[in-house]
């Protein structure tokens, strides 16, 4: 405040007219700009949105619509007569749910672990698992395939689901917040006869439930739109997951119902839509204690 | 039991699954791979020790030449692109506008990361086609005819751009938009005291403050864009002929199409220690201008 007024006090009046209206004129100019990037960015959305509810023999024509003309939701209808849409999305949820709870187990246990028992090597197995977050996928895709050929289950679900159970990333940002909470709380249980396993479900976990909130939140998204490791995996178009689902899908009607093809891509934004309304916060909480400590 | 071998125990004991599974999906992995660079293995015969051929095979493979440089491509635009204009795009947000208007750019320009890539990608690769796309419709409203977005090796960057663009730059730009409001007010207000201008307050305030945040975008996407494979597969198919096929496009194409394990995985490892020596190239440059002390 102080400084405005000492500012304002070797300006004439008016300079600052000028200078306020030089501001305003460039706040101006950006906002035009950020409201043009914004529509830019949306009429993607709002092009597939309004193509999947044209007709067929329409879907191809231009100038194309950005807003629905006709709503014909027939394109809807054959998407899951001619593919089994119903199955990838089905699929896509079983698989991201099931991974979430599972990594979120397992990793919240080997973080308590890590944060709350002393034993031996618990420091060097804690360096190697950070080591692993190194590793890109690439390097470890192929024993993987290997592997998982070798058990016999190419083609399943439980490919999919079995290495994604463990991501040392969320072993860390778990164990990281669990180090916040003071060990009076574990001592006092203890003193009370608390086992272990009651200590870690029934004071920790709870404590830890932005952390908790903000991995599911990462993890789920990132195995819903998961491409790579589907492609490799899966071969029956039953057991799809809805990305794999989308080649699918247009290899089915590429050449001919462009708006088939959208009503799919539009169906598959549901749910991402859901989980941003709902982890949104989360996101950005899990930036925030994340993002700042590479 | 003493209290040293019982929390032994159970130390192991919570940590038994996510050991396991790191030794299984993880470390093995790690080490098979190393071994299979050394050997030919198509999965079902038997594997063969070959010693260094898949080594020799690789400095001879001309294609391999071209991914790679294809892979540089990509990496020397799509980096900047993010890292830059995500920063511009954060300081343009986080200006003094209404809370509203704020919260309506952040969720439009972050909702696309969470789309699912296979899909909104399939989308885009009937918007950039040529005759009936509504790109070159748009564009051919300004007189600008027919761009073949597919079909020329040059055109194909700017597309996956566009595409990199309208897909990602949420992503640092959230990034980059919490940093910038995790500077604390009061910083401004005493360099607007000392008579610091716009630009020295951006010298000296912002971009140091911000400096955390910057580098952890440029690395992340460093890396993401050096193993970059959805973009090229699901919209280019990494043409025409191979102008746009990344190195992990390739690989895929060695290890699951032709099934040749032992090739694939010498070029994945060449590309893991791209990764780690552009990645520790990144830490040790970064000592000279990212600043941690934020008090």
């Amino acid at each position: 405040m102080n400084g405005e007024v000492k500012m304002a006090g070797v300006m004439t009046n008016r300079e600052i007219r000028v200078h306020t209206r030089r501001r305003a004129a460039r706040g101006f100019v950006l906002d035009g700009f950020l409201l043009l990037l914004s529509f830019l960015m949306l009429a993607p959305f709002l092009w597939m949105i309004s193509t999947s509810l044209r007709l067929p023999q329409e879907s191809f024509s231009l100038p194309p619509a950005i807003f629905p003309t006709a709503f014909n939701a027939s394109s809807y209808g054959q998407v899951f007569d001619q593919v089994p849409f119903a199955s990838f999305i089905f699929n896509s949820l079983k698989i991201a749910l099931i991974i979430v709870v599972g990594h979120i187990f397992i990793s919240s246990m080997a973080a308590f672990a890590f944060s709350r028992i002393s034993f031996a090597g618990r420091n060097a197995i804690f360096l190697i698992f950070l080591a692993g977050l190194m590793i890109p996928g690439q390097v470890t895709i192929i024993p993987q395939f290997i592997l998982i050929s070798k058990l016999g289950l190419v083609d399943t679900h439980w490919a999919l689901i079995l290495p994604a159970l463990i991501n040392p990333l969320g072993i860390f940002m778990i164990r990281q917040m669990m180090m916040t909470i003071s060990t009076t709380y574990d001592e006092a249980a203890y003193m009370d006869g608390a086992s272990r396993m009651w200590v870690f479900l029934k004071v920790i976990l709870p404590m830890v439930f932005p952390a908790v909130a903000v991995t599911s939140v990462m993890t789920f998204i990132g195995n819903w739109n998961d491409f790579f490791r589907p492609l490799i995996f899966l071969n029956t178009f039953e057991k799809m997951t809805l990305p794999l689902g989308m080649t699918v899908l247009n290899g089915t009607f590429g050449s001919g119902n462009l708006s088939a093809i959208l009503a799919g891509v539009t169906l598959s934004l549901t749910v991402p839509l859901l989980f941003y309304i709902f982890g949104q916060k989360y996101l950005v909480e899990g930036i925030t204690a994340g993002g700042l400590k590479l | 039991m003493t209290k040293k071998s019982k929390d032994l125990l159970v130390g192991y004991l919570f940590l038994a699954p996510a050991l396991l599974l790191f030794l299984v999906f993880i470390a093995e992995p790690v080490i098979a791979s190393l071994i299979l660079s050394f050997t030919k293995y198509n999965v079902i015969t038997p594997s063969q020790f070959i010693g260094f051929d898949n080594f020799k095979a690789f400095f001879d493979d001309d294609r391999l030449g071209l991914v790679y440089w294809n892979t540089l491509k990509f990496v020397l635009i799509l980096t900047p692109l993010h890292v830059i204009l995500g920063l511009l795009l954060a300081l343009a947000v986080q200006r003094k506008i209404a809370k509203g208007l704020k919260y309506f750019y952040r969720t439009i320009f972050y909702f696309p990361v969470l789309a699912t890539s296979a899909a909104v990608a399939t989308a885009w690769s009937f918007i950039f086609n040529k005759e009936f796309g509504i790109l070159n419709y748009f564009l051919g409203l300004f007189g600008i005819e027919g761009i073949p977005w597919m079909q020329s090796p040059n055109w194909v960057y700017l597309a996956v751009a566009i595409y990199s663009f309208w897909k990602f730059i949420g992503n640092a730009f959230l990034y980059y938009f919490i940093g910038l409001q995790n500077i604390p007010e009061s910083l401004y207000e005493a360099a607007e005291i000392d008579g610091a201008g716009k630009l020295q307050r951006f010298m000296n305030i912002t971009l140091p403050m911000l400096s955390p945040m910057l580098f952890f975008v440029l690395v992340t996407t460093l890396i993401g864009t050096t193993q970059i494979f959805d973009e090229p597969y699901l919209i280019t198919g990494g043409g025409p002929g191979d102008a746009s096929r990344s190195v992990n496009m390739y690989i895929y194409e060695i290890a699951f199409q032709k099934h040749q394990m032992g090739y694939a995985s010498t070029v994945s490892i060449s590309l893991f220690l791209a990764i780690l020596a552009i990645t520790a190239l990144q830490f040790g440059l970064s000592k000279k201008w990212v600043s941690y002390d934020q008090e």
